[in-house]
């Protein structure tokens, strides 16, 4: 039975890795696997259909999914298509996620218990919408949460409308199910217009009717252009992948002047109308077409893209977060029996999980072509990722459970964080200018990030410490030593990672904007996660700290790191200040609070009076 | 006298020194919202004492206006924390290969002290703008200011004459250096706004000068400190020659190249007169060749600037061609030139320009401490691992 446990967790552990890793299955005739991976250029990369359609869905709905009003579900390629392509059908999907709809005080919107509104339900209010939105705080850091959310709102509105256009004209459905026929109209068009044009402007007789429907599709495609969202045009062969990609409004205008109109524009043509025709093997052909035509015109970025769309439908991260909760569970039940069997399996159910998440982060490397740390949601994915590895190690030596546990809640902690830091948008950016630098990335931010995985691990540690010797029995001296020297332990490596990689960033700001030092925010923030670890270091070595002071130090360090992470960028002064994020201070206080409370108990608590050492005082003296 | 010595041995005061730093690197960031880095810096960091008072943008000021928190500061830590580390290894610390790691944290870390004490004190940061094609021969600050008397009398170069800003004190007079003028400064704003009253109401002063001709006065303004904003020093300043007073003048670093030149004349000479922000001047010019900017493709968003430039000195073995772009700056002369920024429809480029006599002691100490924190750790981390086994 024992022997049975363990192999029964593990076999839990693969069907959760089973079930993510199964491939996309549409229920459909449309080949949208092959669609989800036509290039398109944005935010100053190739990527995948699929990863806009994802982002989009994230930043209007917070999620990757879309109900239907029939209630079937949505993968975001499916949505994607129907987005595009008939829009009538989108009009109806509730995709606009609305936190308190009571608040925004439109009349016959709201219902109860319902977060989620579609464009039609959205509709009747846009006079109101667009007044409120004119009467907002300009500067987004000093807007109320009343009034982000009129700004979210009305924002989502703009880009739902532009990804709604980015394949192919405005207009009623109609003119979708024509645009072959109204491309070919346009082209044919174009010498005698402006033959015509040339006409009137001489003051020679011209044909009006010709000329007005010549001006009709300049003007139209003009609005195109300032409205479509992706580049979904690649330059003509040869190609340099530093070009600008066009939207498909700019690639019409410019016919105008000669230029051959690119094939990709006819194929989506044809495309949306096979879609909406319910053709499928038109539709599939046209788009093995388009896949095959970008193969030809980028060898060097297909497998990229291939692997990006790969990466987006395993979601390694989620994986990875469903098992350390599996890993956190088997060691709360194994500290109520079997610990042997039911420990081997957390460790092996951990490994496994870091296993997947050293996969995801490799994977984004390997996308972007930079270190994984480029961000604040890359340095939530590393941050757990480095505690995980710490914790893995220190299960490995002490075989108590302890650092599987902890570590998996580093893990998903940190996961949750960045699950929420990713309804931004595209967590893959482009980096800016100064920080365009592989080296210092690698080196700097990579080692100071390890720093925080450190940091969080020996507070979580100390977490434990607290938590199993007042509220629980089962604490004796010696695990309370283990458990002190594993938060001494990390707390050396966060020591020796956040003095490497501070003093690393001073040298990176030396040698881009001429300080050592500049006392910046975020500067000053890795400074005091350096300062508090020799603190604690200084305070034992000298005795002025003992199991329970470190324990409570090392709780304190998680709020010194957790400012340095992210409550530096709320200030919103300073070189550092790109990472400010909305609702993070909220987050943010939520957690020191917390960390001060579990600190107020065991300080206040004297240790004789803890639960587990006030059972042992009793069981000595009887 | 060996309780004061223990004192300053003591690991103790090793932690409550840290404590406070803490505290105050914690104030001394968040006072950033109000006064901006540079003045922040100085309150906290280069003082002895830091008084951080509760911000008036923050909720509930007006139950906790009275609120202040006082507070040793940088100048005050950083000495004790000096003496501290100093008294220790003099008294508790013996040689040892156990304590081989922390001997070299400690030493690292003193010459870090000593780095970031040597760049208060002594490194200068200056600007220097260059268009495309010209050449620039000096770098200007962006805080400090002078007052220049400029003979233009000779053919082939000017004689310049400087008296910094803070020599600029209402009712002192001050002699202009290698001239037989003296000035007396009548009023000196730090910042100050200017402004025209054509009918010529308003009492000012000045009796020369644009001041006259424009009919232009100076209003007085409190100094900012944000990043990116630019105090208008400003004075009206009396000249004296040796026969007595020619007049006063208005002066202010916004009357600049843009406006026609002030002069100041005697029977015999002509200087021209201007407050304008403090310049160094070189003995070689800076040509910008080339300035580069690139965006990613179909965004706004920078990846590169970068900057071609060649250097023209006056002994011309030492003339020099670099590529400046992000990251990888000009060392030169004793100067180290950053890409800083850029305006003009990218046709000028700004150099940062810095003389830091000490930069290289960073360096020194980043490898010292890294290298000491590894083998101390090492050390820890064999013992662990050993006793592990052997249990």
């Amino acid at each position: 039975m024992k022997k049975l446990s363990f192999y029964l967790i593990l076999l839990i552990a693969f069907l959760v890795v089973g079930r993510g890793l199964k491939p996309a299955n549409y229920e459909s005739d449309f080949d949208l696997a092959t669609f989800s991976e036509l290039p398109v250029q944005v935010g100053g990369r190739i990527k995948p259909l699929d990863s806009v359609a994802r982002n989009t869905l994230l930043i209007l709905s917070g999620r990757q999914k879309v109900i239907t009003p029939e209630g079937k579900k949505l993968s975001p390629i499916e949505w994607f298509a129907d987005q595009t392509m008939r829009p009538e059908l989108a009009d109806t999907y509730r995709v606009f996620k609305i936190e308190f709809p009571d608040d925004l005080g439109f009349a016959g919107l709201a219902e109860a218990g319902q977060r989620y509104y579609s464009f039609n339900d959205l509709l009747p209010h846009f006079e109101e919408l667009n007044r409120l939105s004119s009467e907002i705080n300009p500067e987004p850091k000093k807007r109320s949460p009343y009034e982000n959310q009129i700004a979210d709102l009305s924002e989502g509105l703009m880009l739902y409308h532009r990804i709604m256009h980015s394949l192919h004209p405005i207009g009623a459905p109609d003119r979708l199910n024509s645009l072959v026929d109204e491309y070919q109209t346009y082209l044919s068009l174009i010498g005698p217009g402006l033959e015509e044009l040339r006409k009137q402007q001489a003051g020679e007789e011209f044909d009006a009717e010709l000329l007005n429907s010549f001006i009709f599709f300049g003007d139209d495609y003009l609005k195109l252009s300032r409205t479509a969202y992706l580049r979904i045009v690649p330059p003509p062969a040869p190609i340099d992948p530093l070009e600008d990609w066009k939207n498909i409004g700019l690639e019409l205008l410019d016919v105008m002047r000669g230029d051959a109109l690119s094939p990709y524009v006819t194929s989506y043509a044809s495309l949306t109308m096979a879609y909406r025709l319910d053709e499928a093997e038109t539709f599939n052909q046209e788009v093995a077409d388009l896949h095959e035509r970008f193969i030809a015109d980028f060898p060097g970025e297909i497998d990229r893209v291939h692997y990006e769309r790969l990466f987006n439908d395993m979601q390694p991260f989620y994986i990875s977060m469903q098992l350390y909760v599996l890993v956190f569970l088997v060691v709360c039940v194994s500290w109520l029996g079997w610990p042997k069997q039911l420990g081997r399996a957390a460790f092996w159910v951990l490994a496994l999980a870091l296993a997947i998440h050293t996969f995801g982060l490799i994977s984004r490397m390997y996308i972007q072509g930079r270190p994984p740390v480029t961000n604040l949601y890359s340095s939530a994915v590393f941050v757990g990722w480095g505690a995980v590895l710490l914790g893995t190690f220190i299960e490995k030596f002490f075989k108590n459970g302890i650092g599987a546990a902890m570590a998996s809640l580093v893990g998903f902690s940190t996961l949750i964080v960045a699950h929420h830091l990713a309804m931004s948008g595209d967590t893959l950016e482009m980096m800016r200018a100064v920080l365009d630098s592989n080296f210092w990335l690698a080196t700097h931010v990579v080692i100071i990030t390890f720093g925080y995985s450190a940091m969080f691990l020996a507070g979580a540690l100390a977490l434990i410490f607290v938590v199993l010797g007042v509220f629980s029995r089962g604490f004796n001296k010696e695990t309370a030593r283990s458990l002190s020297s594993m938060v001494y332990g990390i707390t050396c490596f966060a020591a020796l990672f956040s003095l490497v990689g501070t003093i690393l960033g001073g040298i990176w700001a030396d040698q881009s904007w001429g300080r050592f030092w500049g006392w910046d925010p975020k500067e000053n923030g890795a400074l005091i996660i350096v300062l508090w670890n020799s603190l604690v270091l200084h305070a034992r070595w000298g005795g002025l700290v003992k199991d329970r002071g470190l324990a409570i130090l090392a709780m304190g360090g998680n709020i010194a790191t957790s400012w340095s992470w992210f409550g530096v960028n709320e200030l919103g002064v300073g070189l550092h200040s790109y990472g400010f994020t909305k609702g993070v201070l909220f987050a943010l206080s939520a957690f020191c609070i917390c960390q001060l409370l579990m600190i107020f108990i065991a300080a206040i608590v004297p240790q004789k009076d803890w639960w587990s050492f006030r059972r042992q005082r009793l069981e000595a003296s009887h | 006298m060996e309780s004061l010595i223990r004192f300053f041995s003591s690991l103790r005061l090793t932690v409550v020194l840290l404590s406070f730093s803490m505290l105050l690197i914690f104030f001394g960031t968040l006072d950033q919202v109000q006064y901006g880095i540079w003045h922040t810096q100085k309150l906290y960091f280069e003082s002895f004492l830091a008084i951080w008072a509760y911000p008036a943008q923050a909720p509930a000021y007006d139950q906790l206006y009275w609120l202040r928190i006082p507070m040793p500061g940088g100048y005050l830590l950083g000495g004790l924390l000096f003496l501290n580390l100093i008294a220790a290894h003099i008294t508790r610390f013996k040689l040892a290969w156990k304590k081989s790691g922390i001997f070299l944290v400690h030493f690292g870390l003193i010459l870090l002290l000593v780095s970031e004490l040597m760049t208060d004190l002594l490194s200068v940061e200056s600007q220097m703008p260059v268009d495309e094609g010209g050449r620039s021969n000096y770098s200007q600050s962006y805080r400090s200011n002078e007052l220049v008397f400029i003979d233009r009398s000779h053919p082939d170069h000017d004689t310049i004459h400087s008296i910094p800003s803070q020599l600029l004190q209402a009712g002192k007079v001050v002699k202009v250096p290698d001239s037989p003028l003296s000035i007396r400064t009548i009023n000196y704003y730090p910042n100050a706004e200017i402004g025209r009253d054509p009918s010529g109401k308003i009492d000012s002063p000045a009796t020369q000068g644009a001041a006259v001709k424009m009919g232009i006065f100076a209003n007085p303004k409190p100094v900012v400190y944000a990043e990116n904003t630019i105090n208008t020093a400003t004075a009206y300043i009396q000249v004296i020659s040796p026969d007595g007073p020619l007049g006063t003048w208005l002066v202010s670093n916004v009357i600049d190249d843009r406006f026609p030149p002030q002069f100041v004349r005697t029977d015999d000479q002509a200087w021209e007169i201007a407050l304008r922000f403090t310049r160094n001047y070189y003995p070689f010019e800076i040509e910008l060749i080339d300035f580069k900017h690139d965006k990613y493709p179909g965004t706004e968003i920078p990846f590169n600037y970068s900057s071609e430039v060649m250097a023209h000195h006056n002994d011309p073995t030492k003339n020099q061609k670099a590529l400046i772009y992000m990251n990888h700056p000009l060392r030169y002369e004793g100067l180290t030139f950053y890409q800083a920024s850029f305006a003009n429809q990218d046709r000028t480029s700004i150099f940062q320009v810095v003389r830091n006599p000490g930069w290289i002691l960073p360096y020194v100490s980043v490898l010292l401490m890294g290298l000491g924190m590894c083998v101390q750790f090492g050390i820890h981390f064999v013992k662990f691992l050993s006793k592990q086994r052997a249990s």
